[in-house]
């Protein structure tokens, strides 16, 4: 299978603190795997490394045989590369459907029009996707309002209507119920298993990674540790004292 | 930054928006049937500030950007309107029907120019910045008019400008105000109704998120800094032959405060909030005026009282009215 | 060459920038420890301006003219407005503090309208000023008004104050620590609100002195705190917000360029000062030393 992304020596440091060291990684198309470490592993930077909005001090990201390397947010995400934040990062005075459907014109390269009427374009797409992320009966409601788990399913909705080849999740289930998030993270399967679509998220729960992940690398320090089937991480003895020996789960 | 007072678009929600319109337009057709030219004078003023009020929410309102230069694009636009309309003037001080537009039309692009110009740094920053910035550049160009003696006039201003003899007439002069107001009222509307529009709403929002959805933010943003500042230049150029004369003092910042305080007072979160900010405030105007000079206290002390009492201006207030006579019919909290 | 014309825009310049310095650094303090832009900072400069000279109107008549009266005038001014900025912050500002920008920048923007009204409504549309009688000495060429000494000795000494204050002084300590991280500060358990009061009042009781002290150099007049004002926003973002050397040297910069600009291009010269603000808010949004912070 090809590889749809593909990392080669990434390098980052804020002031005189590597954040990412010689970061190696590559993603297969239809992937679907997690990036785990304690806190300040440099998870959330290599993200940010790979969606544009830090710039690399050295290296070089391919997506879909392209160089991306620190080209900007927008052009990566016209790319395919969607992301969805920790942190809900929505657009809290606007309606739910609202929301998502400025993300359905910007996927549609519509965010220019400027006398068109916007309640009429990308409907169809807007209704499915609100539809797939189960916030149809929520659709008038202001998102800044919404409950915490909405919140989240909301920040997946918007990802998810840029219609991405390669989806980023940053702490997808942070905040919500048990119920909640074993709801979200079935959808991101079915996702991945039915549409082809590559996902790569981090996450705290270990139980979430073991159960949704077929691959999982750990960072520690900024560099890759340990790459590999769960059932690898979890015998790799190095993986245990960097991580499990911190956190029994 | 703290929560919204105002939920941007409630007209809308509420489906108020087409009747609140539509019935405000009847009233300004009806303004010329009160005796007297005084008031149909005082709605000129209302229509062309209110223009300018709602060219100023396209950036603070939609796009979250509070300028506190619009008024050079105001300035700008009446001078290069003021200008023209000087040139093409016969020898005997009066100008053609056709010359009389064809310098209202001057207005606009050349503010949609300097807010390209300005605009192109403007966006690169955000709030106090942004702010700051568009004040340096909007003195700048104050000072530029008011020093500039041999182009502009200097601190003199243009004066003379006589509109064609129909258009003297002041019930005639509204209704040209009425119509082209209206006009860029349709545009508006449509621009913010566009995706365009909520494109803006979202760079308001989350200007980070917007750039992981594919937006250009900055240049997003600079389109919408030039739609604003050639909405501003139209009701510039509307200014000049209102008043007869242009002055420096159009482009300073206590004229941009001006649109500020009407979109506060009206409420920034809909199109038509900054249009009925200009009606209270010009009318206050008129009426306090003629009681007393210390009009700058009075505005001073409503403004003061609308912030610390009156969030959201006072389109948020019918909203929280109508919020709570909802949920009591509903029988909810 | 003749260089009279030079010196006299020189002390002029350096005047100028001290002014702007008192005015600038209670406005970047206040900006800096509560997130607020004070608008009204020029205005209630303005309004001392007013009051000192009331004050020293009263007591002439009361002891006797003497220029030696100015100092209890500007110290009762500066107390008076000192508590006059204690009382705003408590009664108005504080309202703001949760509110979002344009809200706060309408508050203090009202209170311009408000307080230049008042003072058109209690001291009339007449310019106010002091004549100490001091005659100009004679030195390079021209004559200089000695009363700029006593300005720039003023200026200096308020900024070495300052930064002795900021410093040295726990008080001082706490007011640098709440301008880069207040929650930090209400942490260790010191009362923020009373903080924001009295830098409130020290604020405006810098304007306040300032007032006073310009009073006998130039009439006090409706208006000018307009200008006033911008000049200070323009000092205050060339500095950098929060940074006290900053404002320090954007005052030298901002005061002098204006002076000298006068010579070349008189009615151009604020041009000049917005010139440099765009090309400082270009090149570093944050000012020459001001640190990136907030926003």
């Amino acid at each position: 299978m090809a590889a749809i992304l593909e990392v080669t020596n990434l390098h980052k440091h804020f002031g005189g603190i590597h954040v990412t060291r010689h970061v190696n990684f590559s993603m297969h198309e239809g992937e679907q795997s997690a990036i785990i470490g304690p806190n300040g592993a440099g998870k959330s930077t290599f993200m940010n490394l790979l969606t544009g909005y830090h710039r690399c001090d050295a290296g070089k990201v391919v997506f879909e045989g392209r160089d991306i390397t620190n080209r900007s947010p927008h052009e990566i995400a016209r790319r395919g590369i969607s992301r969805a934040f920790q942190v809900s990062s929505i657009f809290v005075k606007m309606s739910v459907a609202e929301n998502v459907r400025s993300a359905v014109h910007a996927q549609m390269r519509r965010s220019f029009s400027i006398l068109g009427a916007a309640s009429r374009i990308g409907v169809e797409e807007t209704g499915r996707v609100l539809a797939l992320c189960g916030l149809e009966s929520k659709r008038d409601l202001i998102a800044g309002e919404l409950a915490q788990g909405d919140k989240k399913r909301l920040e997946l909705a918007i990802a998810l209507a840029g219609k991405p080849r390669l989806l980023f999740l940053d702490e997808p289930t942070a905040g919500m119920s048990i119920e909640e998030a074993r709801s979200t993270m079935e959808l991101v399967d079915r996702l991945n298993r039915e549409l082809g679509l590559t996902v790569l998220f981090t996450e705290h729960d270990m139980g979430i990674v073991f159960n949704h992940a077929r691959r999982l690398t750990l960072m520690h320090r900024g560099e890759i540790v340990v790459q590999g089937t769960p059932e690898e991480v979890r015998a790799n003895e190095i993986a245990q004292k960097v991580y499990l020996g911190e956190h029994h789960v | 930054m703290s929560a919204p007072e105002v939920q941007p678009g409630w007209l809308a929600r509420h489906g108020l928006a087409r009747p609140v319109a539509m019935a405000m337009l009847v009233l300004f057709l009806l303004v010329p049937l009160l005796p007297g030219e005084y008031w149909t004078q005082v709605s000129t003023e209302v229509l062309i500030l209110g223009l300018f009020a709602m060219s100023f929410n396209l950036l603070y309102g939609y796009m979250g950007q509070i300028s506190f230069g619009h008024a050079a694009f105001f300035g700008v636009g009446a001078y290069a309107s003021a200008m023209l309309f000087v040139r093409l003037k016969t020898a005997g001080g009066s100008i053609g029907m056709l010359d009389f537009f064809l310098s209202l039309l001057a207005g606009p692009p050349v503010a949609a120019f300097a807010a390209l110009v300005v605009g192109f740094f403007c966006v690169r920053l955000t709030g106090i910045y942004f702010a700051m910035l568009s004040l340096a550049f909007g003195e700048l160009l104050f000072y530029i008019v008011f020093s500039w003696y041999s182009f502009t006039k200097g601190d003199d201003g243009i004066q003379g400008l006589l509109p064609p003899l129909f258009f003297q007439d002041a019930v005639n002069y509204y209704y040209l105000t009425l119509a082209i107001v209206t006009l860029a009222f349709l545009v508006l509307w449509r621009i913010t109704e566009s995706p365009f529009g909520y494109i803006m709403r979202t760079l308001r929002d989350n200007q980070r998120r917007a750039a992981f959805l594919g937006i250009n933010v900055r240049l997003h943003m600079l389109i919408n800094f030039v739609i604003a500042g050639s909405f501003a230049g139209l009701a510039g150029a509307l200014w000049g032959p209102f008043s007869r004369s242009v002055n420096p003092g159009l482009l300073g910042w206590q004229e941009s405060g001006v649109a500020v305080f009407m979109t506060l007072i009206g409420g920034a979160g809909s199109l038509i909030g900054p249009l009925l900010g200009s009606v209270i405030y010009t009318l206050l105007q008129a009426v306090v005026k003629m009681y007393t000079v210390y009009w700058p206290l009075t505005i001073g002390t409503i403004i003061l009282l609308i912030v610390l009492f009156l969030p959201g201006g006072v389109l948020g207030l019918i909203e929280k009215r109508l919020k709570a006579r909802r949920s009591a019919g509903d029988g909810e909290t | 060459m003749d260089i009279g014309p030079y010196v006299l825009q020189l002390f002029s310049g350096l005047s100028r920038a001290m002014v702007l310095f008192l005015l600038s650094a209670g406005l970047s303090l206040i900006f800096g420890v509560m997130n607020i832009l004070n608008f009204a900072h020029a205005t209630l400069w303005l309004l001392s301006g007013y009051i000192t000279f009331s004050i020293f109107q009263f007591l002439g008549e009361q002891f006797g003219a003497s220029p030696l009266l100015l100092l209890p005038s500007i110290a009762w001014a500066t107390a008076l407005m000192a508590l006059i900025g204690f009382a705003l912050e408590r009664f108005l500002i504080r309202q703001t503090y949760e509110r979002e920008l344009p809200e706060q920048l309408l508050l203090t923007f009202a209170l311009v309208l408000i307080v230049g009204d008042l003072i058109k409504l209690i001291w009339g549309v007449e310019n106010r000023r002091i004549n100490l009688g001091v005659e100009p000495m004679e030195m390079l060429d021209t004559l200089v008004n000695p009363y700029h000494f006593v300005i720039v000795g003023t200026g200096v000494a308020v900024a070495a104050g300052l930064w002795f204050f900021l410093h040295r002084t726990r008080f001082g300590k706490i007011v640098r620590a709440a301008v880069y991280s207040r929650s930090m500060v209400s942490a260790l358990g010191i009362r923020i609100p009373m903080i924001y009061g009295l830098v409130f009042a020290a604020g405006v009781g810098l304007a306040g002195f300032a007032g006073g002290v310009f009073l006998p150099l130039l009439p006090m007049a409706l208006g000018v705190d307009h200008d006033v004002i911008v000049q200070c926003f323009a000092v205050v973002v060339i500095g950098g917000f929060g940074s006290m050397l900053g404002t320090f040297v954007a005052s030298l910069i901002v005061g002098v360029v204006y002076a000298f600009s006068i010579l070349f291009w008189p009615d151009g010269a604020l041009a000049m000062i917005f010139l440099i603000v765009i090309v400082v808010l270009i090149w570093r949004p944050w000012g020459l030393f001001g640190t990136e912070l907030r926003y």
